[in-house]
């Protein structure tokens, strides 16, 4: 399976676009042609833009009555061989939970794009949190992978949202771009580049569209009309799609390729960016707009002589285990700032030595520079 | 230019805060500049205090919300009231002249702006008072050229209304060059 370059839908340039807005046309350059959503606040802008731009790209858009339809629909789409998408926030989130399980079972590449504000329940609406990065795990029963993907600007809502898709087709998984409000609403200037990479589902006809020879393999996936007989079912299922509801085989046969075919690619997959790393006592592990914030405080220290540096997870679902274990041998101390109390932070102690700390706010607001300084000056 | 300058635009919502925001920020990326936006959201850009921060840089921008404004514009006393002491002692804050009694005890160049007042009385329609606010701002700042804004106006404002919002720009230009002689 190979990827091509296609010329970006959306003429080259630099744009000051809002991250959802971005988000929007990163879909669309993606060879996204379906949405199907129910707006929610601060997520709405993504709905807004696709409306527009899928009239004019060609594409179908159906404002849906609830989240269940929006992604049941979108899981219809992508198996009738469309690149689909929806946009929600977490109360949208939770309510596509079980279909994201469905997703995953039967392999369907979506994307789902969850702007996070500050739950739970329905918390409050207009205010920024990331409560929801456990649930993008954990949310559906049972033992499956997603990719989860954490944008920390308005350029990386393009970049994160195309790079969803790709990585959805590549290995037929339900693919979550985890923004936050403070990211879908700010502004910023855009690179649009002329020519965009994309990666689209293999097909191999008569070939079982869920199973493979090979451990961990993704395997190809025909569309309805396209004159293959295909089985699509949530219960547990053969590699041609048959239902097999009490064969031990075949069920620990397919939870563990869908888990391996994730997990094997965890290296491929997952994606984190050092700053000054090489000779840093302490370290933060940030993601999405707190690494902005991050990363200032660690240039203001690093004028001042401390040895302070920061590793920022881009990809947070595999999680990105590699890295922050080997972090945890260099460094001494490593300090999780979150907009939620402690869930990447939980994660981290799995992997670090070291000893953690969790920065947590969970006050509708971002994490400012002050917040961290003061942390840090404490400990 | 020095290396990043921070803009907070403040008034109540209506008047145009969060438009004048997006038309500096747009012009700053249109002349090859780094641009961070936020606004207000919600209820707040619907009626009680309402603001617009940009920060202008050469450099990418790390922390993209405004830390203490270098420039302070404030439409309603409200937004005056909170915001002017959280301005740079080298800054400057632009009021509008009819909405705004001013604290002349505070330590920052302060000019007094006609843009209601203006905008009622010259354009006839007092929902461009924001629009010679930002050529009064363009004038005594610099902070973005005339021509980028003039071309964001073109790109962001519907087209029957793009005259009107020019000749306000224009006419704020001309009252930042009177206040700052």
């Amino acid at each position: 399976m190979i990827s091509r370059w296609i010329k970006s839908p959306f003429p080259k340039g630099v744009y000051y676009f809002s991250g959802n807005e971005a988000a929007a046309e990163g879909a669309i350059a993606a060879g996204c042609r379906f949405y199907a959503g129910y707006p929610i606040t601060p997520s709405s802008e993504i709905m807004e833009r696709m409306a527009v731009r899928l009239k004019e790209v060609g594409g179908i858009f159906i404002q849906m009555e609830d989240e269940i339809a929006s992604i049941s629909a979108i899981i219809g789409a992508s198996w009738a061989g469309a690149k689909a998408m929806t946009a929600t926030s977490g109360p949208g989130f939770s309510l596509m939970q079980e279909s994201i399980g469905y997703a995953a079972f039967t392999e369907t590449p979506c994307v789902i794009i969850d702007v996070q504000r500050a739950g739970p329940c329905t918390g409050q609406a207009t205010r920024v949190g990331s409560g929801d990065i456990m649930q993008a795990k954990w949310g559906s029963h049972g033992d499956y992978q997603v990719i989860a993907l954490s944008p920390w600007s308005v350029q990386e809502m393009y970049d994160l949202t195309l790079r969803g898709f790709n990585l959805s087709e590549r290995y037929r998984v339900p693919t979550l771009v985890m923004s936050d409000e403070a990211i879908g609403h700010l502004r910023e200037n855009l690179s649009i580049h002329s020519k965009v990479e994309i990666w689209d589902r293999k097909k191999k006809r008569g070939r079982p569209p869920f199973g493979t020879e090979e451990e961990g393999g993704v395997p190809p996936m025909p569309a309805f009309g396209e004159g293959e007989r295909l089985l699509v079912t949530g219960s547990t299922h053969d590699a041609f799609g048959f239902r097999k509801t009490d064969d031990p085989e075949v069920h620990s046969r397919l939870v563990d390729r869908i888990n391996q075919k994730i997990l094997r690619n965890r290296t491929e997959i997952t994606e984190t960016e050092d700053y000054y790393l090489e000779d840093s006592e302490r370290a933060m592990i940030a993601y999405g707009f707190t690494a902005r914030t991050s990363l200032y405080v660690v240039h203001q220290l690093r004028k001042e002589g401390r040895k302070i540096g920061m590793l920022r997870l881009k990809t947070l679902w595999p999680f990105p285990e590699e890295a922050v274990t080997t972090l945890g041998k260099r460094v001494k101390k490593v300090i999780v700032p979150e907009m939620n109390l402690g869930q990447v932070a939980g994660e981290v102690k799995k992997f670090c030595a070291c000893e953690v700390i969790s920065l947590h706010q969970t006050n509708g607001e971002v994490i400012g520079p002050e917040t961290i300084m003061e942390m840090l000056k404490k400990i | 230019m020095s290396e990043m300058r921070q803009v907070r635009l403040s008034g109540f919502g209506g008047q145009g805060i969060v438009l004048a925001g997006l038309l500096l920020g747009q012009a700053g990326v249109m002349e090859g500049k780094y641009v961070t936006g936020s606004n207000s959201y919600g209820a707040q850009a619907r009626g009680s205090g309402c603001k617009s921060e940009i920060v202008f840089s050469d450099h990418p921008i790390h922390y993209p919300h405004l830390i203490i404004a270098d420039i302070l514009v404030a439409m309603s006393q409200g937004a005056y009231q909170t915001y002017d002491e959280e301005v740079k002692e080298s800054g400057i804050i632009l009021y509008d002249r009819g909405r705004v009694v001013p604290n002349m005890e505070l330590n920052v160049k302060q000019l007094g702006v006609s843009a209601t007042e203006i905008s009622l009385k010259k354009l006839k329609n007092k929902q461009v008072a924001n629009i010679v606010m930002l050529g009064a701002l363009v004038e005594t700042t610099g902070i973005v050229s005339p021509r980028a804004i003039r071309k964001a106006i073109a790109l962001h404002i519907p087209k029957r209304f793009q005259a009107l919002n020019l000749k306000a720009f224009h006419k704020g230009m001309e009252l930042g060059k009177q206040i700052n002689a």
